[in-house]
């Protein structure tokens, strides 16, 4: 194929998987504690052409999505006035116990097990700073201090523990909102500037209206990406049945 | 392609719950006793085309990956058990709980259901009953002739007979609380069951330790439901559904286009 088909060919596959981020997005507008994904283009430049450093040559470079990064900006808290709704106004996660290691999650809608331990709404049980979880003495409400400490009947329950992620650090979505640290080496730290809101929880913070540019962006970009492959075609096509033809 | 058509599917199917959840809510906005849902939406999971923290080069590592995600689906509808209006009635078979308590109530199955509709009447039998034809437990039977009937907040029940001035007690209202209320199971008419998530009952009497509240005589429980908050939900749930609706346009437009690639 010639270079511009490649190139034209490799931007239409990227489109398409922005597209389907985006629909996972606006799927997930309604998901609290749900943090949107965009893409990130570069360029695919092959091995082979890396290694040829010989000037005057032009190597053919595919646009690629290399990789997404998630949007960890502060969705709307929303008030629900239920006391085992959290939200968290700033940088920062609550610490769950998965089957596999910790997961995170900024998704504050929280229950009572049948034992009286706060767990998420997956059952999977808090932690606290002392790595131990909540548990619940009485059925009287449970109070939480802007600074995580879980208090009930005026006694203490713990402090829930609240991390962020060192800067550059691999994180991985899961699913039912909750990130892991991929890389085992890193270890997230205490989160510094963050509140707990009690009684308020924090919606997906997916902008209807931005998606909404960016997916008339996408379409368009994929239809003028369409035409240069259509022209590409007419041009060998005129290539072999006009320049080459025979004069008898 | 397809990814984007099923995620927005799931949107659309999500919403719909939404929707399906906030018209119960709002068709109950008068049932006394009754706590309204909240739909809650999880993220499905992540196909990964790049592992997050893979070798990029001989000393560096892909920090954040590609991961496409697959939709979203409605998780739970949790019930919400904050405290109803009162409104007065002067009935004095009307009783609201100020607290977290449920009354007991035996089924025509033999099962013990827990309900906040305080709203009982009499049988023929004078046993305090529900709506519905429910006894209240601990029973609670009153004489053909019985007058005055005064139920305190400790929910002591008694009453007077004709020419008596000193009163008769009934019986004892007992209530019982649970560590998960949100784990209740909704079978209708006002009533929940037990289940493995609420825990057993803790049964206690009204204004005791328990915090299962304390009663008040003459008064009913409205519905928790706020009709503003469920029109307000019931539009960003239109619009997520329109914006989910846009994408599967999108997705099949961006396919027409590759099939019209070929000519």
């Amino acid at each position: 194929m010639d270079p511009l088909t490649i190139a034209a060919a490799g931007g239409l596959r990227a489109r398409m998987e922005t597209l389907d981020m985006l629909a996972n997005n606006l799927a997930n507008a309604g998901t609290n504690g749900f943090k949107s994904d965009h893409e990130f283009y570069n360029l695919y430049v092959s091995p082979e052409a890396q290694a040829s450093d010989s000037p005057g040559t032009t190597t053919t470079t595919i646009p690629v999505i290399e990789k997404n990064w998630t949007d960890f900006s502060q969705g709307m808290l929303v008030r629900t006035d239920n006391k085992l709704d959290l939200a968290l106004d700033g940088k920062g996660f609550f610490t769950a116990k998965g089957p596999s290691g910790p997961l995170y999650t900024r998704n504050g809608s929280f229950r009572l097990s049948p034992k009286g331990e706060l767990t998420t709404a997956d059952g999977y049980p808090l932690l606290t700073d002392d790595n131990k979880t909540i548990q619940s003495q009485s059925t009287s409400p449970l109070e939480i201090a802007k600074d995580g400490e879980v208090q009930q009947d005026g006694q203490v329950l713990g402090k829930l523990r609240l991390v962020e992620f060192p800067t550059a650090a691999p994180v991985d979505k899961v699913g039912n909102t909750y990130f892991q640290m991929t890389d085992p080496l890193s270890k997230p730290t205490p989160a510094s500037s963050v509140k707990v809101e009690q009684g308020k929880i924090e919606s997906s913070n997916v902008s209807a209206a931005s998606s909404a540019g960016h997916l008339v962006k996408v379409m368009r970009q994929f239809e003028m990406l369409q035409k240069a492959i259509n022209l590409s075609s007419q041009m060998n096509k005129s290539a072999v049945e006009e320049v080459a033809k025979v004069v008898s | 392609m397809i990814r984007a058509l099923y995620s927005a599917a799931t949107g659309m199917a999500a919403q719909q719950t939404n929707v399906d959840n906030i018209a119960n809510n709002l068709a109950n906005a008068n049932t006394a006793g009754f706590k309204s849902r909240r739909a809650q939406f999880h993220d499905l999971l992540y196909q990964s085309m790049v592992q997050p923290g893979t070798a990029s080069g001989q000393q560096t590592i892909v920090p954040t990956g590609l991961q496409l995600g697959m939709g979203t689906r409605a998780s739970s509808n949790e019930i919400i058990f904050t405290q109803g209006n009162f409104s007065q009635t002067s009935n004095p078979l009307d009783l609201v709980i100020q607290g977290n308590g449920f009354f007991q109530v035996l089924r025509p199955t033999g099962d013990i259901a827990y309900t906040r509709d305080g709203s009982f009447q009499l049988d023929k039998n004078g046993n305090l009953v529900t709506s519905s034809g429910d006894m209240v437990q601990p029973q609670i039977t009153f004489p053909p002739n019985a007058q005055a009937i005064n139920i305190a907040t400790d929910g002591s029940v008694s009453y007077t007979l004709p020419g008596q001035t000193a009163s008769q007690l009934a019986g004892q209202l007992q209530l019982a609380v649970f560590q998960n209320p949100a784990g209740l199971n909704s079978i209708g008419q006002n009533e929940y069951l037990a289940t493995d998530a609420s825990g057993d009952p803790i049964i206690g009497t009204p204004g005791s330790q328990q915090g299962a509240g304390t009663l008040l005589q003459g008064y009913t429980e409205q519905s928790n439901v706020s009709v503003v908050d469920e029109f307000i939900n019931l539009i960003t749930a239109q619009r997520a559904y329109e914006a989910n609706s846009k994408v599967v346009k999108a997705a099949d437009e961006m396919y027409q286009q590759v099939n019209n690639l070929s000519q």
